[in-house]
């Protein structure tokens, strides 16, 4: 009897553009709870990864399942509803609403109210709406965002932008969070509260996170289980330690065959 | 500012607005009332493009074309059915046109009821392009529609067009309709729909991924706009007491786009404000087309220079105004508050402890 149901299964999936295959039998499952890296040089087919899962892109072969239920071909906004949220390497926020703007709209995809209500602000959407204005001032407390709420978003610090980004995705209450290179143009201080940050929502959202990151640092320190792609395959997969001693992946990461120089 | 104040103040203001509108409708001439009601026309027209357009952020060009449907479902309805029997001389009109005859309001629901249908089967497969390329098709679909109501003249009268409306429009219907339709698009920008709205114009990729249903979003955002457009179409017709495909060439969606643009994309307040000051100039410039004098030089009379005019106003606009007159500041009764505020403190040499 298994135990635990896979929170995600990527079921060896192929994604093709035109000629050109970017990412080629990709496998992977995912239990509740992990923290998983997926890591690799420049071009090797990641973010295609986050795509496919947040159907952005389908894949041209094979399927992936979110929680047993076949999620290959659903829309982005379908699939945010089914509970997985993301980030993106090139931050993606509504720059010219404010920061407490682009948390609420993070609740949309759960409001009940109809339009009609919506527009006439009857009572019950009054009440709704007010619990969403709460519920992100939370999320903002938590983060320590709440003096920027009334602040445009695309006006802060690039560490806030990263943060306000996540805590956007949090918003949509996933349970499966995906974050493309969090760590990205952050300087020490700020790649190690990361950390922190990244392992505390973690423990306080009881979030699975699949993780992007060019940092060693925060992938080794973070990770319990990391995968590495090379021009769309993956070539190892492991603990940090299994992946620091990897030929393959020293071979990926520097471009020659370390035995070569044994 | 609580919430029942704010009530209150627009109770006042809309008591207010009613009876400016009683002193106007009584005392102005024909001349002066045909432009506040085109003003109040154009709000409604203007707000709801700034719908689509400054919040959505779909670049549609399709206005002219609802608001020819709007023009043409308005005038079938409330024309009595002997009177079209005797103008269709092309073609006869044809069934269930002849019967149908309804009241004014009736007729302008429709109008935007039809406008809507349209809008929403347009809106499908249209909505699904971005930018430049949803402009030339929302174009193509405005222009289809003036060229239809050219060929089918047992429905339109063709390039005749149809004479004889009844005026009903008046200042109560058209400042009725732009105070209702700002109060609807308002509402709805507001609310957690009118932020998705939003976040699919600052990046549609990230809201698809936040769980906005773009398809959903925009085709609602496109109907609701379109229906405004139709409502507009409708009182139109029975301002001008006579249309013809003609009226609804691109340019009539050219001057709602200047009015948007000139308001600021994105603010209610500007678009009204923009709406009845586009045409007011439009007819005071009158005068520069008969000629004059500047000193020794003398300005011979040219047709049409108030249009060029109103394009170098433009221009300046665009390069030194880009939110619009305006510049994205919306009309609040907390903004009115504050603003007394700072006028009463200032005098009070400011105490301090601004809330």
């Amino acid at each position: 009897m298994e135990l635990l149901m896979d929170l995600l299964n990527i079921d060896d999936i192929s994604m093709k553009f035109g000629g050109l295959t970017a990412v080629s039998n990709f496998k992977l499952k995912i239990i509740p709870g992990e923290l998983i890296g997926l890591i690799g040089p420049n071009g090797a087919g990641k973010t295609t990864v986050f795509n496919m899962i947040t159907g952005i892109y389908t894949p041209t072969v094979n399927k992936i399942y979110f929680q047993d239920q076949d999620i290959t071909g659903i829309k982005p906004d379908k699939i945010a509803k089914k509970g997985i949220a993301r980030t993106f390497q090139n931050i993606r926020l509504l720059d010219n609403l404010t920061v407490i703007d682009n948390v609420m709209i993070g609740f949309h995809l759960h409001l009940k109210s109809s339009l009609v209500s919506a527009i006439l602000r009857m009572p019950g959407y009054a009440r709704e709406e007010e619990s969403i204005y709460h519920k992100s001032m939370e999320l903002l407390e938590k983060v320590e965002l709440v003096k920027f709420k009334n602040e445009k978003a695309g006006s802060l610090p690039y560490g806030q932008q990263r943060k306000l980004e996540i805590v956007r995705a949090l918003a949509t209450g996933p349970k499966l969070l995906l974050l493309d290179e969090p760590a990205a143009g952050m300087n020490p201080q700020e790649t190690k509260d990361l950390m922190g940050f990244i392992q505390k929502i973690q423990d306080d959202f009881k979030l699975t996170i699949l993780l992007i990151e060019h940092d060693m640092k925060v992938v080794m320190g973070i990770c319990k289980r990391i995968l590495v792609l090379d021009y769309g395959v993956t070539i190892a997969e492991g603990n940090p330690e299994e992946i620091q001693n990897n030929p393959e992946v020293i071979k990926a990461y520097l471009g020659v065959d370390v035995n070569n120089y044994a | 500012m609580k919430k029942n104040n704010r009530k209150i103040y627009t109770i006042i203001a809309l008591i207010i607005l009613g009876i400016l509108i009683y002193i106007a409708e009584n005392n102005l001439d024909a001349y002066n009332l045909r432009i506040l009601n085109l003003g109040a026309i154009y709000v409604t027209l203007g707000v709801s493009l700034n719908l689509i357009f400054g919040f959505t952020g779909q670049f549609s060009l399709g206005h002219a074309g609802f608001m020819a449907i709007g023009a043409y479902v308005t005038t079938l309805l409330v024309l009595p059915p002997w009177y079209k029997e005797m103008i269709f001389i092309l073609e006869p009109l044809a069934w269930p046109f002849t019967v149908l005859h309804a009241p004014f309001i009736i007729a302008l629901l429709f109008s935007g009821l039809f406008a809507g249908i349209a809008a929403l089967l347009i809106g499908l497969p249209v909505l699904r392009l971005k930018g430049d390329y949803l402009g030339i098709a929302t174009l193509g679909f405005a222009e289809i529609i003036r060229i239809i109501a050219n060929n089918i003249p047992q429905i339109t009268n063709g390039a005749l067009g149809i004479k004889g409306i009844p005026e009903f429009t008046n200042l109560w219907w058209t400042v009725g309709v732009a105070v209702f339709t700002i109060y609807i698009i308002k509402g709805l920008i507001n609310s957690s729909y009118g932020r998705a709205l939003m976040a699919i114009r600052e990046n549609e990729i990230a809201a698809e991924v936040i769980g906005v249903n773009l398809t959903y979003h925009k085709v609602m955002s496109f109907v609701i706009s379109a229906f405004f457009a139709g409502v507009a179409g409708g009182l139109f017709a029975c301002l001008l007491t006579t249309i013809d495909p003609k009226a609804f060439m691109f340019i009539m969606t050219f001057n709602i786009l200047i009015v948007v643009v000139m308001g600021g994309l994105g603010s209610i307040t500007g678009t009204v404000i923009a709406a009845f000051l586009f045409n007011i100039f439009l007819e005071y410039l009158r005068p520069i087309e008969a000629g004059f004098n500047i000193g020794p030089i003398e300005i011979p009379a040219i047709p049409g220079l108030r249009m060029v005019a109103f394009a170098t106003l433009l221009l300046i606009i665009i390069l030194y105004k880009q939110n619009g007159l305006l510049g994205g500041i919306e009309f609040s009764w907390a903004g009115v508050s504050r603003f007394f505020q700072k006028r009463f403190s200032s005098k009070k040499s400011s105490e301090g402890s601004v809330t």
